[in-house]
Formats: C-alpha cells, sequence, structure tokens
C-alpha cells in the first residue's frame, strides 16, 4: 500500500485518483491558507492542520467535525460574515473569510 | 483508577454542551422521558435537533430508569429537521 | 410546481426509485443535500459484497456513477445542495436550497434519507480528531485529505473493519481496533486482511478516554468484563491522533417522527424507524420508506427496497395492476432471497419483528 501525502493531502493513493478544484487563498481568524476550490471547508481546514473549528456554548470546549455529512452540526462556523454555516459542506471559493464563532 | 475518567467530561448533547453527569441528575431527579428532560436543561434542542444526541439519551433513560428503550414514551419531533436562518424566508 | 412523486434522499435507494417512477412517467423529483447525488457510494472505494447481479466486484462509488448517469438521461428533475426540512400536510416538502426556502408540492412521498452514525459516551468524547468513521471516509476517500498520523478505531462492524484498510490504503498507521464485544461483528475477510496489515484487533475492548487539550494526542483503552465494565488496571495509553467511532449507524428518521408516522424501536436494525410492511408502505398512505432509513442493511438491499418502494408509489398514484404487482412480488422475493444467507440473520430476525407488529 503505496499512498503519498503531501501538505495534509494524499498525493499518491492506490485505488483513488482525486480530482481537485483549483488552488485557491482564503482567510482562517485572520491567517491566509490555501485549499482547493469546491472542497468542503472543513476538509481544506483539516488539510492545513485546524481541527478546532469552535468552543462550546457552555465549557468552551474545542470542537471539531463529527459526522462531515451535514447532520450533526458540529462544524458551525461563521464565513464572509454569515454565520452557522456548516463547513463539512459549504464548498471552499477563493477569498472566503472563515473564522471560529464568537458566542 | 476508575474515578480518574469523570462523568463531567463526557459529552452527550454536543449542541447544547451537556454531560452524563448532568443528565443522569436530572433523570435521579425525577425526568423521566427525553420530552421532559429536552424541556428543562434543552438536550436534543440544539441545532442538530437531536440527531446526535437522541440515541444517547435514551439510551441513559433506558439504563437509569431500567426499563427497555421501546418500553419509554417516544420522543416528539416537529419540523423544521434543521433549523433554517430566518433571511431565507425572504 | 407540483410533482407526481417527491424522493427525498439521493443515495442507491433513492435514484433507483426516482428511476422506476420515471420508467412509469411519472413525474419526480429527486432532493439530496450533497453536491452531487450517491449517497454513502461516493466514498465506497472497495469492492462490494452483495450477490452476482447485483453489482457485485464493482467499487461503490462506481456504482454511483452508473446510476447518476442513468438519471442524468431520465426526466427526473433533480435537485442537490438542498434539505427537505419537513414534509407538510399534502406533502409539501419544505427545502432549504441556496439559501433560500422553497416548497414543493407532491402527490406521494418516498423517504430515502439513508442512515446517521451513532455518537458513544467516553471521557473527552467531544475532542477535535474524535471522528465518525464515515466522515473520515468521506475527508479521504472523497477530498484526498490526510486524516491523521496514527488512529484508534472504535467498532469491528464492518464499516469499522473496511475503514481501517481504507486508512491503511491512505498511509495512515492503524495499530489498534477495539469492540467491546468478545467477538469480531463483521466479516472474518475483512477482518483478517487488516489483521495481517498488522492493525491488532482487541475484543472485550474499549476507550475509556480521548487524550489532549485541544485535540486528540493519544488514547487510554481498557479490557471490559463481561458486563462490559472496564477492568480496573488494564487500562493502556496509546499514542494516536485520530480516533474513528464505528459504532453503528440508525435511520435516520426525523422527517418520519414529523409527519406522524407510526414509529417502532427495532434494535436489529438500527433503532426507531418507521413502521412499514413488505411493500415498504408506512402508516401514512402515499408515504412510503426505502433504504437504510427503513432498516440499515446494504446497498443492493437498498436498491431493491428503492424499486418496491416506487412501484408502491406508482400504484398509489396511477391505480394498481397486474403487471406493477407482479413486478413488485418479483423483487420482494429477490429480497428475500438475498436476506437468507447467515450474513443476514440479524437483519431478518428484525424485519420480522417488524412485520409482526400489525
Ligand atoms: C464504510 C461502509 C462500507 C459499506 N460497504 C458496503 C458494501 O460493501 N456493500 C453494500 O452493499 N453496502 C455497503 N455499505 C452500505 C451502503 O452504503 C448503504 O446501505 C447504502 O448506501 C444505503 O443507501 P440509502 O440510499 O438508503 O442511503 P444513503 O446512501 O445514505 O443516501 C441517503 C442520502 O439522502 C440524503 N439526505 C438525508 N436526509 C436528507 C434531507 N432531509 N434532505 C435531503 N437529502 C437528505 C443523504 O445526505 C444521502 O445523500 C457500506 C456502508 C459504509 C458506511
Ligand atoms: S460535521 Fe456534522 S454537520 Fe458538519
Ligand atoms: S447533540 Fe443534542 S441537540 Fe445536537
Amino acid at each position: 500500500m503505496s499512498a503519498r501525502i503531501s501538505k495534509g493531502y494524499i498525493t499518491h493513493h492506490p485505488i483513488i485518483e482525486f480530482k481537485r478544484g483549483k488552488k485557491v487563498k482564503f482567510f482562517f481568524e485572520g491567517q491566509v491558507l490555501e485549499g482547493y476550490e469546491g472542497e468542503p471547508i472543513a476538509a481544506a481546514l483539516h488539510a492545513n492542520g485546524i481541527k478546532v473549528l469552535s468552543y462550546s456554548v457552555r465549557y468552551q470546549r474545542p470542537r471539531g467535525f463529527f459526522c462531515a455529512v451535514g447532520k450533526c452540526a458540529s462544524c458551525l462556523m461563521e464565513v464572509d460574515g454569515r454565520e452557522n454555516v456548516m463547513v463539512c459542506m459549504e464548498p471552499l471559493r477563493e477569498g472566503m473569510r472563515v473564522r471560529r464563532q464568537r458566542r | 483508577m476508575k474515578s480518574d475518567f469523570s462523568e463531567e467530561k463526557k459529552i452527550v448533547c454536543r449542541c447544547e454542551d451537556l454531560t452524563a453527569a448532568e443528565i443522569i441528575k436530572k433523570i435521579k431527579e425525577g425526568y423521566h422521558t427525553f420530552d421532559e428532560l429536552k424541556r428543562v436543561i434543552r438536550c436534543g434542542a440544539g441545532m442538530c435537533q437531536g440527531r446526535t444526541c437522541r440515541d444517547l439519551i435514551m439510551k441513559l433513560l433506558a439504563q437509569h430508569l431500567n426499563r427497555r428503550i421501546e418500553d419509554l414514551p417516544h420522543p416528539t419531533i416537529r419540523p423544521p429537521i434543521k433549523p433554517i436562518p430566518l433571511k431565507s424566508f425572504q | 410546481m407540483r410533482y407526481q412523486l417527491g424522493i427525498v434522499g439521493g443515495g442507491p435507494a433513492g435514484m433507483m426509485a426516482a428511476l422506476i417512477g420515471d420508467r412509469f412517467g411519472i413525474k419526480t423529483i429527486l432532493i439530496d443535500d450533497n453536491p452531487a447525488l450517491g449517497g454513502q457510494l461516493i466514498k465506497q472505494t472497495h469492492k462490494f459484497f452483495g450477490s452476482k447481479d447485483h453489482y457485485c466486484g464493482y467499487r461503490g462509488f462506481q456504482i454511483g456513477s452508473i446510476l447518476r448517469e442513468e438519471i442524468a438521461k431520465s426526466k427526473v428533475e433533480v435537485i442537490t445542495s438542498a434539505t427537505v426540512t419537513g414534509i407538510y400536510p399534502g406533502f409539501i416538502l419544505g427545502l432549504h436550497h441556496k439559501e433560500r426556502y422553497q416548497e414543493v408540492g407532491c402527490d406521494a412521498v418516498i423517504v430515502a434519507t439513508g442512515a446517521k452514525e451513532k455518537f458513544l459516551i467516553f471521557e473527552n468524547n467531544d475532542l477535535p480528531g474524535v471522528y465518525g468513521a464515515g466522515a473520515v471516509q468521506t475527508l479521504m476517500n472523497v477530498y484526498g485529505v490526510f486524516p491523521g498520523r496514527r488512529a484508534l478505531m472504535i467498532g469491528s462492524g464492518n464499516i469499522g473493519l473496511i475503514v481501517t484498510y481504507q486508512l491503511l490504503q491512505a498511509g495512515v498507521e492503524v495499530p489498534f481496533l477495539v469492540e467491546i464485544l468478545p467477538e469480531i461483528g463483521g466479516w472474518f475477510v475483512h477482518a483478517a486482511k487488516i489483521a495481517r496489515a498488522g492493525t491488532r484487533i482487541l475484543t472485550s475492548h474499549t476507550i475509556i478516554s480521548a487524550l489532549g487539550e485541544e485535540e486528540v494526542e493519544g488514547a487510554v483503552i481498557a479490557k471490559v468484563d463481561d458486563q462490559f465494565h472496564p477492568v480496573s488496571g488494564s487500562e493502556v495509553t496509546i499514542d494516536v491522533d485520530l480516533i474513528c467511532l464505528a459504532v453503528g449507524l440508525s435511520p435516520l428518521s426525523d422527517l418520519l417522527w414529523q409527519v406522524g408516522c407510526r414509529m417502532e424501536f427495532i434494535p436489529e436494525l438500527g433503532g426507531y424507524l418507521a413502521w412499514h410492511n413488505e411493500r415498504m408502505e408506512t402508516t401514512v398512505p402515499g408515504l412510503y420508506v426505502a433504504g437504510d432509513v427503513a432498516g440499515i442493511e446494504e446497498a443492493t438491499t437498498a436498491m431493491l427496497e428503492g424499486k418496491v418502494a416506487a412501484i408502491s408509489a406508482v400504484s398509489h398514484l396511477l391505480g394498481p395492476s397486474d403487471e406493477l404487482s407482479a413486478m413488485q412480488r418479483e423483487i420482494i422475493r429477490e429480497l428475500d432471497d438475498l436476506r437468507s444467507g447467515d450474513f443476514s440473520q440479524v437483519v431478518s430476525r428484525g424485519l420480522r419483528r417488524l412485520y409482526d407488529r400489525p
């Protein structure tokens, strides 16, 4: 089994060939990151090593995604000023501004 | 050894940030159905509308009341199954 | 806009149902919340189990593409990235699409929403890096994101076993798989494959805690006794940065609860589900179920159930006919055959319990 990994992405996979969008820049908490257009924001963040998507409402516990298919609401973030965006389903676009929600 | 792992850090309802300890406490206080628990501590009333925690809460109820899940009153679920941002209606 | 048949969920069950509806000239709309049709199939990279004439040997994502192409050629109206948030009286589907709320009226509805992954209670179970096995599958198989360096898999059903293998294929180390039951749940072939690749499968073991401040940096696992309580002193700390939960699926039946279908709790089928009969009719006339939402099973049975549900809907819309009922009986017989094997004992028991409740 001979997968190759680069910068958080699988570049060679024994079975799958990934069709990726073009490389785009986006912002996470003001920091510039790179991802592929069209992939879910959560995927781009994870590839950039960002797993904490929010802090929980009562205990401020770090939270990441859980289901990655739009069912559990664990991945809500602020995107371009819109609140409660499910970033596991929302496609990444050039220049998007992604933030942890302030609650 | 067992006490090193506390009930306080076991999350049951992610959306409303409720631990197993909090839910068990309410069950012991006499809230014996999913709907009652939801009313008092909002477990299952979060953004995912209980999809992630409903099964776990039913299981805790069954365990602590010593009954089978199928014998407990069913949860009530009302539309919408996902909260819709108000501006979407415009 | 009004449709004769509305189908919620575009996995194998929903896609197959739509194709049948279309074949009978029914004006059909198929709605799915993902950007593309396919449901679970789009992330399945392994060769499928199942019978010969049911796409056995194809990889799941290939079956998905075949069905998608057929739908593209048909008259079925497809809306993706749209979530059905409610079914209202008169079969009005409320849907949320492109940040707008809209309503679509239908004469009959098939709910084929699939399943959701179960969550598990343990210390720090909400730490980032604790993900559903299906979530990890989506991340790595659909988007090619490297999920983590070293993973702990929880659960030895087929999903746990298959996703473990897929993690290994993607270059992730999987030193341990823990299973709380004394025996492996999934098929021996899958278990043997990952064991050969170096994963230790620990039965009668569970996870006690996820370790880490901001994200997973390790896990504590322990042996359990025959009451499933952790045996004190048996705790072992392991170095992992990813914990995958493959502790079962349950039917995604919120819409059915909400409509007021009679619900039954059948553990063999994954938990609460809408009561239905062999023809996939629920207690609400004109409302049908198919696929994992009608009991957790597999893609082959989901497709057949999709056909059965669609035929029921067509008879409801156009009136029953001998042709339709003969066709339906034939598919129900095929389903019975598929479920007669040893592997389907649990599902068959669950379905018997369901059908026995009048
Ligand atoms: C790891 C793994 C391996 C598997 N391997 C095999 C195998 O080898 N062979 C086999 O036969 N089966 C296999 N299966 C099982 C198979 O994938 C499922 O049984 C099958 O996909 C179920 O089909 P479905 O159409 O019922 O649901 P799904 O495929 O889950 O499709 C349901 C669709 O509905 C959408 N949806 C849900 N709610 C809404 C809503 N409110 N509005 C709009 N859309 C909605 C969902 O997002 C999804 O796209 C495997 C499953 C997994 C997880
Ligand atoms: S991770 Fe579950 S909704 Fe996004
Ligand atoms: S986890 Fe409880 S409402 Fe979402």
